[in-house]
């Protein structure tokens, strides 16, 4: 049965009830028009055949309602429900054979179902996908971490034999880059594990003031070095917020390295907090390159780097604003950036629940 | 029960193992054990005073060997165990301490002295 069909059905049977009626009215018009008119009308007492089609239509349209109901309305109100729930986040649910509804309604539902299994599908595959990703980077970094261990500990032995003055100076340069290196690794294991939803961060009450001053003074060298102007005026007196001190400083230093990088010679990047509304904010102001209209929705995305980047040779791994992102959010904060009203570059802001 | 400082090392890489034996020569009587079978056996013929623990090691791995080394009730349950593993995550460390290890290093991130220190805060209060 299609809702035309039933449509159909119901027509008819208006058209049914019509006639009753119209049969009925000329009843009615007769006594109209009859002696003592109206008031005569009004007032005799109801004719059996009135009563009898007023029931009759009564009835009829509850039919009609609660078949329509039963069978279109219910399903449809099923259908988006489990479809808004889906939306929402919730598990897909399976929805009943609708019998006897009519057959939109039944391949309605049944390509819901399809389309929601092959979504769910997808998902489930990103979510292995990003696993697998993720114990590939921990496995490749403890596979790294054993030869790695092996030249330290091997040229930390060598650093303490007699050597000449030059021997000396590259056995360190050779130590110090080992040094580096395991850094490196330990950053890789860290972005797996808190891309993995593993991380076990150390919160912590702090001053969010004393860490931008710290991350802002280390990058004075990086800045000086590319003729851009780094500044960074605490005011003092913020509230205090719950954050993992190393984990923060990692996403301070990521927001004003990128500053600096994407900033031309010339130009200067400004730091700065406030409490806003129960909120602690670091904003990172650059007169940077700005961020092109096609970027504006990925940069927050892995492995993603904005077009622009390339051509201005910046090193990263395009995992910075990604990783960022997913540590300020597990600190219930936000991440968020836009266009400078005056001027060029972009501003980004970080904002912090207070503790 | 000897009264040197006696302590076993397990290490399965063979290039690691040399270095730090190179490390420990003059300073610590050593033995090696190169995986987790081989080491409780050691263990039980020896009665080293302390054990310097890699966790990932072929057949037997290092968490299995601490808790069994744990659940005996010789010395077995109080030798210190320090682990010295490339595993480093907080939930791996986690996972050690309670399962009773001594201290916990991380390979990559310490230098042999950094060892030696541990060991030897760790042997201090035992003498």
């Amino acid at each position: 049965m299609t809702i035309r069909v039933l449509l159909a059905l119901l027509i008819i049977l208006a058209l049914a009830a019509s006639l009753l009626i119209s049969v009925v009215a000329g009843d009615l018009l007769a006594s109209y028009a009859g002696p003592g008119g109206f008031l005569a009308w009004a007032s005799a007492p109801l004719s059996p055949a009135i009563i009898v089609s007023v029931l009759t239509g009564a009835i009829i349209s509850v039919i009609f309602f609660l078949i329509v109901n039963a069978l279109v309305v219910r399903p449809l109100r099923a259908i988006c429900s489990a479809m808004d729930a889906f939306a929402n986040g919730a598990a897909h649910v399976k929805l009943p054979v609708f019998k006897g509804s009519p057959s939109e309604i039944r391949n309605f539902a049944r390509i819901w179902s399809e389309f929601a299994s092959r979504v769910e599908d997808s998902h489930s595959r990103d979510t292995e996908m990003s696993r697998v990703k993720s114990d590939f980077i921990s496995t490749a970094a403890h596979q790294l971490r054993t030869p790695l261990t092996g030249i330290r500990w091997a040229l930390e032995a060598l650093e303490k034999e007699k050597l000449t003055e030059s021997q000396a100076m590259l056995i360190k340069s050779a130590v110090d880059k080992s040094h580096d290196l395991v850094g490196i690794v330990g950053t890789l294991l860290d972005i797996s594990s808190i891309e993995s939803g593993k991380y076990k961060y150390q919160f912590v009450s702090d001053d969010i003031e004393s860490l931008a001053s710290e991350v802002a003074t280390d990058f004075l060298p990086l800045a000086q070095r590319t003729g851009v102007i780094l500044t960074y005026v605490p005011i003092g007196g913020l509230p205090k917020v719950r954050i993992d001190r190393e984990r923060m400083k990692w996403v301070l230093n990521n927001l004003i390295e990128n500053a600096i990088r994407y900033t031309p010679q010339g130009g200067s990047v400004q730091v700065s907090t406030v409490a806003v509304s129960g909120r602690v904010m670091v904003r990172v102001r650059d007169t940077g390159i700005g961020i092109h209209d096609q970027d504006r929705n990925n940069i927050f995305e892995r492995f993603y780097r904005a077009g622009n980047a390339v051509a201005k040779d910046n090193q990263g791994n395009g995992l910075g604003l990604y990783i960022a992102r997913s540590i300020v959010n597990d600190h219930r904060g936000d991440l968020s950036f836009e266009a400078n009203a005056e001027g060029p570059g972009t501003t980004f802001t970080l904002a912090l629940p207070s503790a | 029960m000897t009264d040197t400082k006696f302590i076993l090392v397990v290490e399965d890489d063979p290039i690691l193992k040399n270095l730090l034996g190179h490390t420990f020569a003059g300073r610590y009587q050593t033995l090696y054990a190169g995986d987790g079978n081989e080491a409780l056996t050691l263990f039980d013929n020896n009665k080293p005073s302390l054990v310097l623990l890699d966790l990932m090691l072929p057949t037997m791995d290092g968490f299995a060997v601490l808790e069994a080394l744990r659940a005996r009730s010789d010395e077995g349950k109080t030798v210190p165990v320090i682990v010295v593993s490339n595993l480093g995550q907080e939930s791996d460390k986690k996972r050690a301490m309670d399962l009773g290890a001594t201290a916990y290093l991380v390979k990559a991130e310490v230098d042999v002295d950094e060892i030696i220190a541990t060991i030897e805060a760790t042997l201090k209060p035992a003498q």
